[in-house]
């Protein structure tokens, strides 16, 4: 019988990860194809961050430095950017996402005001650490361009983070206790 | 052993996550993003497939702000085309005086853009126009209105434009009105800024901007803004200078691309310098 539900489990999980790894394929030509559209001043929400921060929070740490990792590194080798700025970028922001990470109440992590604070807290590392690799080539201040940039497009992460919220989690896998 | 594989396995996050940022810094430390050929220019041409079919899809605040540079252009362009017929007569007349070699008959090849991207500050354009029309990496790409960019990498069907607004780019520029030479770079927002010109020299709102002739990427003479603000840095000897790009790089449709390749040589000759000092420099530190 234990084993049965292991199986169980261990089948739920693949499915997940495959729906996680097409979300992010999604995720990925939105960026690259439509974010133009919702681009306020050149700064444009990172879509791929929520995801590698709700992979944090669902599945933990472990497996939420893999995604950051993985989804980094496509994107990096897709958008012609600098390969392993947004996989490091990524890799920390789940990073420091998975220390929220409460297997026994994924409602309070995923459906409340809290997952969009910890996207805050990620995005504005993620950013940090991203403008800092962006701008090294360059002779600009550091400083006043994260102001400029970082800062607005962590709040603008964040306000598309709290969609994020909306969606429904199987009753199965919350408040276990 | 087994207390090592347990202790392996306590700290498996933080051993992952060390392993993983390694690999990434190595990365970061050895890709150049200034070349983006083989693989990576394969899959970006691609996506300019998938964007070439999704182009369809409007976006308002280009076609908005496209709609008013253009209203703008054609006021400018209906009063200079008097000014331009009768120095067109003049010069013609001047040259044929002084028996001057025409410079001005560069080929200029007209290309749709597909598709803008500009994820996360970096801004590209991807071209309709490839190998197959003969465009190469290096070539300038410019609008009506000014120079919007260079060509860093190609397909047989399209090519990949970056765009002035970008963080690599440093242009060889100087001032029409005295010829003053300066660096046009990109440091955020709408203006592009023009560095070097001591504070000695005047500069006034309404000079206009263009490649200078030392430029070992662009041809020389090519507009690229006007100067909307001169701004001065206490204790600086140099101007800041703010520059509005003639090219309204958030509604780009139509480019022309100019097949023209800078001297291979003399890049090449520059960029060897710049390696040399730079690891001139690592070995001082």
């Amino acid at each position: 019988m234990k084993l049965e539900a292991q199986k169980y489990d261990l089948k739920n999980i693949k499915v997940r990860y495959i729906i996680y790894g097409i979300i992010a394929l999604i995720l990925m030509l939105i960026e690259l194809l439509f974010i133009n559209i919702i681009s306020i001043e050149n700064v444009t929400p990172d879509l791929l961050l929520i995801l590698c921060v709700w992979i944090s929070l669902a599945e933990g740490q472990f497996p939420g430095i893999f995604a950051g990792f993985t989804i980094g590194l496509i994107f990096d080798i897709i958008s012609g950017d600098v390969i392993g700025t947004n996989a490091l970028a990524k890799l920390v922001a789940a990073y420091i996402a998975g220390f929220f990470h409460k297997e026994r109440n994924l409602k309070a992590n995923l459906n409340t005001f809290r997952f969009v604070l910890v996207v805050l807290l990620s995005a504005f590392i993620h950013n940090l650490i991203y403008f800092f690799f962006y701008l090294k080539p360059a002779e600009t201040s550091f400083a006043r361009f994260f102001l400029q940039y970082g800062v607005a497009a962590t709040f603008y992460t964040v306000l598309f983070s709290a969609i994020a919220i909306l969606i429904r989690i199987p009753a199965k896998e919350i408040d276990i206790d | 052993m087994q207390d090592f594989i347990k202790i392996i396995i306590r700290f498996k996050e933080l051993i992952t996550f060390t392993a993983l940022t390694v690999i990434c810094l190595s990365l970061i430390s050895l890709s150049d993003a200034s070349k983006i050929g083989g693989f990576r220019a394969f899959v970006i041409a691609s996506i300019g497939k998938l964007q070439d079919a999704f182009a369809w899809v409007p976006n308002p605040a280009a076609l908005r702000s496209e709609n008013q540079a253009l209203r703008e252009l054609n006021l400018q362009l209906s009063t200079e085309v008097i000014k331009m017929r009768s120095a067109l007569i003049e010069n013609n007349r001047l040259r044929s005086m002084l028996q001057l070699k025409d410079t001005s008959s560069v080929h200029l090849m007209p290309a749709e853009v597909v598709n803008k991207t500009n994820v996360q500050m970096r801004s590209y354009i991807t071209l309709d126009k490839g190998e197959q029309d003969g465009v190469k990496e290096g070539m300038a790409v410019r609008t009506d209105g000014g120079l919007v960019g260079e060509i860093v990498a190609t397909t047989r069907k399209y090519s990949l434009v970056e765009l002035l607004n970008n963080r690599h780019v440093k242009i060889s520029a100087k001032i029409l009105r005295n010829q003053i030479e300066g660096i046009i770079a990109w440091e955020g927002g709408q203006y592009l800024v023009m560095k070097n010109i001591p504070t000695s020299f005047e500069v006034y709102p309404g000079d206009i901007i263009i490649t200078s002739n030392y430029s070992v990427k662009y041809p020389h003479n090519l507009p690229i803004g006007k100067v909307i603000k001169i701004e001065k840095e206490p204790g600086s000897l140099f101007h800041r200078i703010l520059v509005e790009p003639f090219a309204n790089f958030a509604g780009l449709e139509q480019v022309f691309i100019i097949e023209q390749v800078v001297d291979s040589e003399v890049f090449q000759l520059s960029k060897e310098i710049e390696e040399r000092i730079k690891s001139r420099n690592i070995k001082r530190k």
